[in-house]
């Protein structure tokens, strides 16, 4: 809060006041009061109005700068009224009960926003559970009829459930709570898992598939990880480059502070204004609108997984040459302690 | 024959699953009614268990708790539930196995061949008068000693467990794959030559049939 600017807003009652003591003084003189007594009368009620001014602006100033301190230093600015203390006087006290009830109920309104979403993602979770039954009894059902089974069906069948798991994996990793669980986890079962679920596209496509994990475990969620090196690993299969032999090489590098996993194609690579935007929500660039049938979903989905897990992953490529993925796992001193 | 009981609680999936079993060589037992599924899997005196998570009355994981404190016969989780949780909580339970829905039929016969093997705890097999262990990769007829590959082991093993049955070539690319073995069409055919190869310097020359289209037969 700014003295003259305090100042410039009570102009009126100076302007009042002075034009006030102008009208008294020309009556003192024309009276011929002695001097002396019209000085002591200007000093006392110059010190008058000035007190009352300025303890009316410091009232004001306590309040309204840790008010406004506040809301700039909070990343949460909607919380400042628990930060500040109730004013002593009747226009911040109007303005803090104001400010009161205009948060109540705009917490209330995102209160019941928010529990729409969390509903909502509820009803998808149980939602992707009840599909999968129907998904499994069809994959059955089309292994058991062996005029229908071939691989065609088998992978349309295999894609929708992609598409569920996807579905399922967006949001968790938007939901705040934690539904992972890290543990040491063996990356030669979880990539065997990965492997396996898409050994028919592999062969299909005749792309190469090598993988020397050395036996190497790490700090993570199976589950979660299988399902990122999933997505990698379908946009390697995607966008590879049908002029050479394809291959998918994939390897592990220990070092004393993390584990790192390279995932490294020879496919049609990335272009470099796309690199830095890869993981972006529903950005799907040059490749993505070649190729078609891209959401821009799953690697934004892959990069919010493995932030929530505390890994890191980082993207290089060279266009027309290799794309490369590399996930750091860093190690927990802390969890190895406990364990 | 091995007799394995399948308790879930949809229908067609467990007729499926029924029917799936029958035509690998196995009795299956489908159970449906839950109100008491652990007195159902003991009397019907079974070699292996699929056990759902979401059954009514009663939690799968509950059941399986039951059933460990009675009996220690081997049992798959078989569920649409997919969290670590869940998983973590059906083996500490005592689950020897944990399959999430939707599966690959091949992959769910690979996964209960194995636990089945586990639970019989056989390394040591024969075939017609070879000895053969399984853990070492070793082939052995009297004195003469070859020794395979682990992607021929495995090509063997599929074969020999499915002995006078045509096996085909993605049940063995399955099998191949779900043991690490990530090889293409034309290295399952470079396999299985060198495994006839090397079948026949222990003078059997004509173990393996092919079937032309269908896949290949051990008799």
């Amino acid at each position: 809060m700014k003295l003259g600017l305090f100042l410039k807003d009570r102009l009126y009652i100076i302007i009042i006041f002075i034009a006030f003591y102008v009208v008294n003084l020309l009556f003192l003189l024309a009276s011929k009061v002695d001097l002396f007594l019209i000085l002591f009368f200007s000093i006392t009620l110059f010190s008058i109005i000035a007190c009352v001014i300025l303890i009316e602006y410091k009232r004001r100033k306590d309040f309204y700068d840790t008010l406004i301190t506040n809301t700039e230093k909070l990343d949460k600015a909607y919380l400042v009224l628990e930060t500040i203390s109730y004013p002593n006087f009747y226009e911040g006290e109007l303005l803090y009960n104001n400010l009161y009830e205009i948060n109540k109920s705009m917490s209330e309104n995102v209160g019941s926003l928010k529990k729409q979403v969390d509903d909502f993602k509820e009803y998808v979770e149980m939602w992707i559970h009840e599909v999968k039954i129907p998904i499994a009894s069809l994959s059955l059902l089309l292994y058991n009829n062996k005029n229908l089974y071939d691989k065609k069906t088998m992978k349309i069948v295999s894609q929708i459930d992609n598409y569920v798991e996807q579905v399922l994996y967006y949001t968790r990793c938007e939901n705040l709570e934690k539904d992972y669980l890290i543990k040491r986890t063996s990356l030669a079962k979880v990539l065997a898992n990965v492997a396996i679920r898409n050994k028919d596209d592999l062969l299909e496509n005749e792309i190469d598939l090598e993988i020397d994990d050395r036996g190497i475990s790490v700090l993570s969620d199976s589950k979660w990880l299988e399902f990122i090196l999933n997505q990698i690993v379908n946009n390697c299969i995607k966008y590879k480059d049908s002029n050479k032999e394809s291959h998918i090489k994939i390897w592990v590098v220990d070092t004393k502070n993390k584990t790192n996993l390279f995932i490294e194609d020879n496919g049609i690579g990335i272009d470099d204004g796309d690199i830095d935007r890869v993981f972006d929500k529903a950005f799907t660039g040059v490749n993505g609108r070649k190729y078609s049938k891209s959401t821009g979903m799953g690697l934004f989905i892959v990069k919010n997984l493995i932030t929530k897990l505390g890994h890191g992953i980082e993207i290089e490529s060279k266009k027309g040459n290799y794309t490369r993925v590399t996930i750091a796992f860093y190690k927990n001193s802390f969890y190895d302690v406990v364990h | 024959m091995k007799r394995i009981v399948i308790i879930e609680d949809d229908k067609i999936t467990r007729e499926s699953l029924g029917l799936l079993l029958q035509a690998s060589g196995y009795e299956a037992v489908i159970i449906d009614d839950f109100k008491d599924v652990v007195k159902c899997i003991i009397e019907a005196g079974a070699d292996l268990v699929l056990l759902d998570i979401n059954i009514p009355y009663i939690n799968g994981e509950v059941v399986l708790q039951n059933l460990r404190k009675e009996s220690t016969i081997p049992v798959i989780m078989v569920t649409s539930r997919d969290s670590e949780t869940d998983e973590m909580l059906s083996m500490s339970f005592g689950a020897d196995d944990y399959v999430t829905k939707p599966y690959n039929p091949n992959i769910l016969l690979l996964r209960i061949r194995a636990v089945l093997k586990r639970s019989n705890n056989s390394n040591e097999i024969t075939y017609r008068d070879l000895d053969i262990n399984l853990q070492k990769g070793i082939i052995k007829r009297g004195d003469e000693e070859i020794v395979l590959t682990k992607s021929e082991m495995i090509i063997f093993n599929n074969l020999l467990s499915n002995q006078n049955k045509i096996v085909s070539r993605d049940e063995l690319m399955t099998d191949l794959w779900n043991n690490s073995s990530y090889i293409n069409d034309n290295a399952l055919t470079v396999n299985i030559s060198r495994l006839r190869g090397k079948l026949a310097e222990l003078g059997i020359d004509d173990a393996i049939e092919t079937r032309k289209g269908i896949g290949y037969i051990l008799i």
